[in-house]
């Protein structure tokens, strides 16, 4: 069969097909979740983290309630709650050290419905740990196994067939999360989810569900993040988008139609408008590596560093959220 | 079945139709309309068609929670109705060709040529590509729409207007039974799939967005409770590398 055809053209129609089918099939996982084929577990990585977070899990609450609840949604290349880049662990202490009163999160996986990790998964886990190490020893084109499928995730949130059951998961996931943190959602306590890159797409999907079973303020960090148009922009009390100038990977814009400027009825669109959503430029920042939002080098005129400047834009806004949050608090309050 | 591929050397075999009726080659809908093979080739591109279509299809189907047993059944209705719903099409494009056409077509030919045009469907289970779906959807209709105009054309020898008018007319009908004389068809194609399903299907696919998983708005509260009342136990056991996810417990 195909005998005709150019054999150098095969091979990446072969590729694309597979691709393709891999693709198609990635969506059973979100829907067989929700036809609750696959039970109602969160799944909680146990192990114990490298930087002890402020609060232990399940602690009492005998400490300073917390001032705000930040949780850190790490980029495509997680197979677990663990991170596995350096750059994002420094900055995840630096915000910590930077915000004592807030309980900063980063251990939860957002491409997993039921946060679930790749490596803990009943049929495929040993392809996942086998792609692990081909990741951090290499040869690293096995590792972006990896990064493919997360990326297939981001396209399940931001497909308006799947998106509201896959970020539905993804809002009891990480209201789960901070409940272990003590989190009460009656009480209104800032929630501040920063999304770096793809899961710009999977902490927006998840404000509208948020929004909902919360009586919190959800704001959302992108940190160069790659989003849809997402009703979610609209439910979340402010957006902020850190753009950096070097940052290639935000031409994915480009495949979100509601991201374009003309479409003027788009949420994004409608959210810049309002003022409810801002664009941050980072000057000279790329997407990722030593230029990257994280890199940790000193800028070349002795200024400070990308992961300085970055946690500060951050910190300040997270400020920003808990002050305009007490001010509410107060005007509530009767006299 | 081996005696009829033996007595026409010269038909292309299942696959080579299949390549052929893909690429839209005009002499596949020639050589097998007048053959016995050619209706048994028609019958499993439709069937092929049929199951890549419900698959396709099949979100509705989780997002009314059907369990995993009854999923395999509700497809098959689907399925079966997706032939169906060939054997009418065939009907209208037949009757409907020879009114405007003065010219009486063997039933079997039009059977062929349409089953052939039915090819591009094979990849209907592509819809289900995450953010793309669309996207396929638009092709794949695009390329059925030529892919019938094309073998009523070359197939049964109609000028390309004629083709384009009958395969234009034969949908206007098919919507007009639909609306009329097939309600019935219809509803029970709807009853079987209930039934087939065990649950009803009220969840459309326009509602997911008002979709909620749990009714009450402080469902957490279970969260807490489950928590509570529970021991964790490690699913997996432990393995010594350090780097891996080795804990993974879970709450039950």
């Amino acid at each position: 069969m195909f005998t005709d055809w150019n054999d150098l053209l095969l091979l990446p129609l072969a590729a694309i097909i597979i691709f393709l089918f891999w693709a198609a099939l990635t969506p059973f996982e979100t829907l067989g979740w929700w036809a609750g084929w696959f039970g109602d577990t969160i799944y909680h990585d146990t192990t114990e983290n490298s930087s002890a977070p402020t609060i232990t899990p399940g602690a009492a609450a005998e400490t300073t309630p917390a001032r705000a609840y930040v949780l850190f949604l790490s980029g495509i290349g997680r197979v677990s709650g663990q991170t596995l880049s350096y750059r994002e662990q420094g900055f995840i202490d630096r915000l910590r050290q930077r915000l004592p009163d807030a309980v900063v999160i980063d251990n939860i996986f957002p491409y997993s419905v039921n946060n679930l990790a790749l490596t803990g998964q009943p049929i495929f886990a040993r392809l996942w740990q086998w792609a692990l190490h081909r990741k951090l020893e290499g040869p690293a084109l096995a590792g972006y196994l990896i990064n493919t499928r997360n990326m297939l995730q981001v396209a399940i949130a931001a497909d308006k067939r799947y998106g509201p059951i896959y970020n539905q998961a993804m809002a009891e996931v990480m209201l789960d999360t901070i409940m272990r943190y003590n989190f009460d959602p009656e009480r209104p306590v800032p929630i501040i989810l920063i999304g770096y890159s793809g899961a710009g797409q999977i902490a927006i999907g998840a404000v509208t569900y948020l929004r909902e079973w919360t009586n919190s303020p959800v704001t959302v960090i992108s940190l160069g993040g790659i989003f849809s148009s997402d009703p979610g922009i609209l439910a979340a009390d402010h957006v902020y988008h850190l753009w950096g100038t070097q940052d290639r990977a935000q031409i994915w814009r480009f495949l979100m139609p509601g991201r374009w400027s003309w479409l003027a009825t788009s949420e994004w669109n409608r959210a810049l408008r309002q003022g409810r959503a801002t664009i941050i430029r980072m000057e000279g920042m790329g997407h990722t590596g030593r230029g990257g939002y994280l890199g940790r080098h000193p800028a070349p005129d002795g200024g400070p560093s990308n992961i300085e400047r970055t946690v500060e834009t951050v910190s300040a806004i997270i400020e920003q959220a808990v002050a305009d949050n007490a001010r509410r608090e107060t005007a509530r309050t009767p006299i | 079945m081996p005696d009829l591929i033996m007595s026409q050397p010269e038909l292309p075999g299942f696959l080579e139709t299949l390549r052929l009726a893909l690429r839209l080659d005009s002499t596949v809908y020639v050589q097998l309309q007048h053959d016995a093979l050619g209706l048994i080739y028609a019958g499993l591109i439709v069937l092929l068609a049929g199951v890549s279509e419900s698959l396709g299809q099949s979100v509705v189907l989780f997002l009314n929670r059907v369990q995993p047993r009854r999923f395999v059944l509700a497809l098959s209705i689907t399925t079966a109705s997706h032939t169906v719903g060939y054997f009418l099409w065939t009907l209208t494009i037949w009757s409907v060709g020879s009114w405007l056409t003065q010219r009486a077509q063997p039933w079997s030919s039009v059977a062929v040529v349409v089953g052939l045009a039915y090819a591009p469907q094979i990849f209907a289970f592509f819809e289900l590509t995450p953010y793309l779906g669309n996207l396929i959807w638009g092709i794949l209709s695009l390329w059925s729409m030529i892919a019938i105009v094309v073998s009523l054309h070359f197939g049964l020898g109609m000028a390309t207007w004629q083709a384009l008018l009958v395969s234009s007319l034969g949908w206007v009908v098919m919507q007009a039974l639909r609306r009329t004389v097939g309600r019935p068809i219809l509803q029970l194609r709807a009853i079987l799939q209930r039934r087939a399903a065990g649950v009803p299907l009220i969840v459309k696919k326009n509602d997911v967005a008002e979709l909620r998983r749990h009714p009450v708005r402080d469902w957490y509260k279970q969260l807490e409770t489950r928590r509570r009342g529970v021991r964790l136990s490690p699913v997996r056991k432990p393995r010594p590398s350090s780097n891996e996810q080795t804990h993974v417990h879970r709450l039950e």
